[in-house]
């Protein structure tokens, strides 16, 4: 910190003991210092209780009024935003069932990669079977109804190719 | 059931507490006691008049909304005047990325400046009265930078330290130092001529 500075510390009451000392002992000496910290210190004193006073130019019920219309429609957007998120938990709802099925499949498929060659897996507790063709890129699952007949319930193609999406 | 209370004769915790407990009649009372000082801070910062009143109502909407979280650990016009401060700190600094800087503020930011001055010999406010006083003062304070006239009316009207000042400017306390080392050695510089230019 600069002498300059040390001085406008001292004025703002900013300084330890120690250097407040110091610095009032350049002031003894240097007649510039004192006279630079006179300075500081009208500056300071002529600024006490001298922040204008001004009133609002706006009266008490205008002003008032476009508080509360400022609070209320903050309050609407406020209340409008949850709403919104709940627009989004919307699609997160199907995309966690989504996610979840795939998940199935892949446990009912053993999670087994094959070198290109189609699997199928069959339980017979779930009387289930679910199709996996890497070659395809596709994996399909199908369920036994009363009758013991199969049908898809769901499948899924992996990596299509971008004009198909 | 809220405890009715005499809004006009209510003290300002009382109506705070009311207001928190969504009671819009003691913060209207609020307003109306604190409107003037709030827009008054605002002006100070901005020198605008329009601007002025937009940030009072935009911090008197940001006051209601936070109201819970004031637990009264300073009085309940500081904490408002801490909001609106805040609130001109971001409109100025905003600004300021859209303005181009003058050479002077340059180097007024840069420092040395104030080195250049010479040291003020007499009491530029002895003899004033305290309403001539005050219009030198803000006339003086007209002709600062918004960062000189901030750090000055955070330290000298607001009370602030250095460490308090630099946090809510976003700078160090050395530039908050040299800040208010130069405001000080301009206005007094500023406030001696305006003297000057009465006597003749």
């Amino acid at each position: 910190m600069n002498t300059e500075l040390k001085l406008q510390a001292l004025v703002d009451g900013e300084l330890d003991a120690r250097e407040a000392r110091e610095v009032e002992a350049l002031l003894a000496q240097d007649a510039q210092s004192a006279a630079l910290m006179q300075e500081l210190n009208w500056t300071k004193s002529a600024l006490v209780g001298n922040d204008a006073e001004l009133a609002l130019p706006e009266t008490r019920e205008f002003f008032w009024s476009k508080v509360e219309r400022a609070i209320a429609i903050e309050e609407k957007q406020a209340a409008a935003a949850p709403a919104e998120r709940a627009w989004w938990l919307k699609l997160l709802y199907p995309a966690t069932g989504l996610a979840a099925m795939v998940a199935v499949m892949f446990v009912v498929s053993g999670g087994r990669t094959t070198d290109g060659a189609d699997s199928e897996s069959v339980t017979e507790d779930v009387n289930a079977v679910s199709f996996r063709s890497e070659s395809e890129k596709m994996s399909v699952v199908y369920v036994a109804d009363e009758n013991g007949n199969f049908s898809p319930v769901s499948e899924e193609v992996k990596n299509a190719p971008e004009a198909d999406k | 059931m809220a405890k009715q209370i005499d809004h006009k004769a209510a003290l300002d915790v009382q109506l705070v507490a009311a207001s928190q407990a969504g009671d819009m009649i003691a913060f209207e009372e609020l307003v109306a006691r604190h409107r003037d000082k709030i827009y008054a801070r605002a002006f100070s910062m901005m020198r605008n008049e329009e601007e002025a009143i937009d940030l009072a109502q935009e911090a008197w909407v940001k006051a209601w909304q936070r109201l819970k979280q004031f637990q009264g650990d300073s009085s309940f016009a500081t904490w408002m005047t801490r909001i609106v401060i805040n609130l001109c700190l971001d409109q100025l600094r905003r600004q300021k990325r859209t303005r181009a800087e003058s050479i002077e503020q340059l180097d007024e930011e840069l420092g040395g400046v104030e080195r250049q001055m010479p040291v003020v010999a007499t009491n530029p406010s002895e003899g004033l009265e305290r309403s001539e006083l005050r219009k030198r003062i803000d006339k003086a304070m007209n002709q600062l930078s918004y960062e000189h006239r901030t750090v000055l009316i955070l330290h000298e009207f607001e009370e602030m330290e250095y460490k308090q000042i630099a946090k809510v400017m976003n700078c160090s306390i050395g530039t908050v130092m040299s800040r208010l080392f130069y405001a000080r050695r301009r206005l007094a510089s500023l406030l001696q001529s305006l003297k000057k230019e009465q006597q003749s």
